[in-house]
């Protein structure tokens, strides 16, 4: 099985799926179209095309700097959320990605027999973050939602324990957000 | 001669063969060499804390000798990034250790907040948690500026009173411990 295999595979199979414009890397990227896509892309991915090992969930915010203070001065002024951006931007997000309001989420799955992995991307508003929990394919994947959860907010639908897992349990927001504002605490006071 | 090794602590009645000291002086003297810090490391600052351990840097020659609970501990040495989290189980750690009980910032993160001042989950120096006898700066200090920490510490064991507080370390919920040390 090669990689070009899975990734057509996966896109015949898929509906609404794109190969995406923005690889990980160099790896195989799947861009779902909808959150309601992802236990069918993984299914698929878990049953039939042997990546039995979910090695990460994470997401991406990509509304850009909200702020100007604590950048560089070589980089302002700061172009804000829906603009193209001046700054470089990283090789692996390529030249179509630019700020605009969603939450890009992310999945990596590796096949330990072939030693392929694939990458699926899904965006998700920010105002309303929900997509389908893996927990039910992936075991592995309760502490990564979690993760995910505390840090971006995004609701991992059928989780049996969506609950705070990094961050202790008097911090307010979800702290990767860009537009995440810290409220003081007790340790904060200079 | 044990003399000449503590001039200040121990002297000899002339002509005879009797050594006086006072009661500060000599049980100040054992808790100054017998120091047993809590093995307790947050982050990168306890690689050097465990380097100053092994023998290149020997702290057991200062009788610094590590003790894996802290119902034997006398001195706790914050050695690395405190994070918030970590606040209520280091404030229950520390008041499981028994008096006189020490602690030393150990490193920029423990002095201050360090290179994540700014960071949502850092605490701004554990003084904000715990009353701290010694600061060392350095990110991560050398092995050898963490044995002058605890030779910083020894002085100010030697200050130490048993009056009046029956030589139990300064009061204090948090902050800076008074200098001169004792009650």
């Amino acid at each position: 099985m090669t990689r070009e295999k899975v990734l057509s595979d996966i896109l015949a199979q898929v509906p609404g799926a794109s190969a995406a414009a923005a690889p990980v890397k160099d790896y195989p990227t799947v861009r779902l179209s909808q959150p309601s896509d992802l236990p069918t892309a993984a299914r698929l991915l878990k049953d039939e095309l042997g990546f039995d090992y979910l090695e990460m969930v994470t997401a991406v915010d990509w509304l850009g700097p909200t702020k100007t203070e604590g950048f560089l001065p070589a980089v302002t002024p700061i172009p804000f959320a829906a603009k193209a951006p001046a700054l470089p931007v990283t090789p692996a997000a390529g030249p179509d990605i630019a700020y605009r309001p969603v939450l890009d989420l992310l999945w990596s799955f590796g096949n330990l027999k072939t030693h392929l992995k694939v990458f699926l991307r899904l965006e998700v508003s920010r105002e309303k973050p929900e997509v389908p929990s893996l927990t039910g394919l992936f075991p592995a994947a309760d502490w990564q939602e979690r993760e995910t959860f505390d840090l971006f907010g995004v609701r991992f639908s059928g989780h049996p324990n969506l609950t705070k897992i990094l961050t202790p349990d008097f911090l307010q927001g979800h702290p990767l957000l860009k537009d995440y504002v810290h409220q003081p605490d007790e340790f904060d006071a200079d | 001669m044990i003399l000449d090794k503590y001039p200040a602590v121990l002297q000899a009645v002339p002509g005879g063969k009797i050594l006086l000291t006072t009661t500060d002086d000599f049980i100040n003297l054992g808790r100054k060499y017998s120091i047993w810090p809590l093995t307790f490391g947050l982050a990168c600052c306890a690689i050097e804390m465990m380097a100053a351990y092994a023998s290149r840097f020997d702290f057991d020659r200062l009788g610094v000798i590590p003790r894996p609970s802290p119902r034997q501990a006398d001195l706790m040495i914050i050695a690395g990034t405190f994070v918030k989290k970590m606040a209520a189980p280091v404030r229950e750690i520390y008041h499981q250790m028994p008096e006189p009980r020490f602690v030393i910032a150990m490193g920029s993160c423990a002095n201050c907040g360090g290179p994540f001042h700014d960071a949502y989950s850092v605490v701004k120096g554990v003084d904000k948690v715990i009353p701290v006898d010694v600061y060392i700066p350095g990110c991560p200090p050398r092995p050898e500026a963490l044995i002058y920490g605890v030779m910083e510490l020894q002085k100010k064991i030697m200050r130490m009173k048993l009056a009046k507080g029956g030589g139990a370390t300064l009061q204090a919920e948090k902050g800076s411990r008074d200098p001169a040390g004792g009650a």
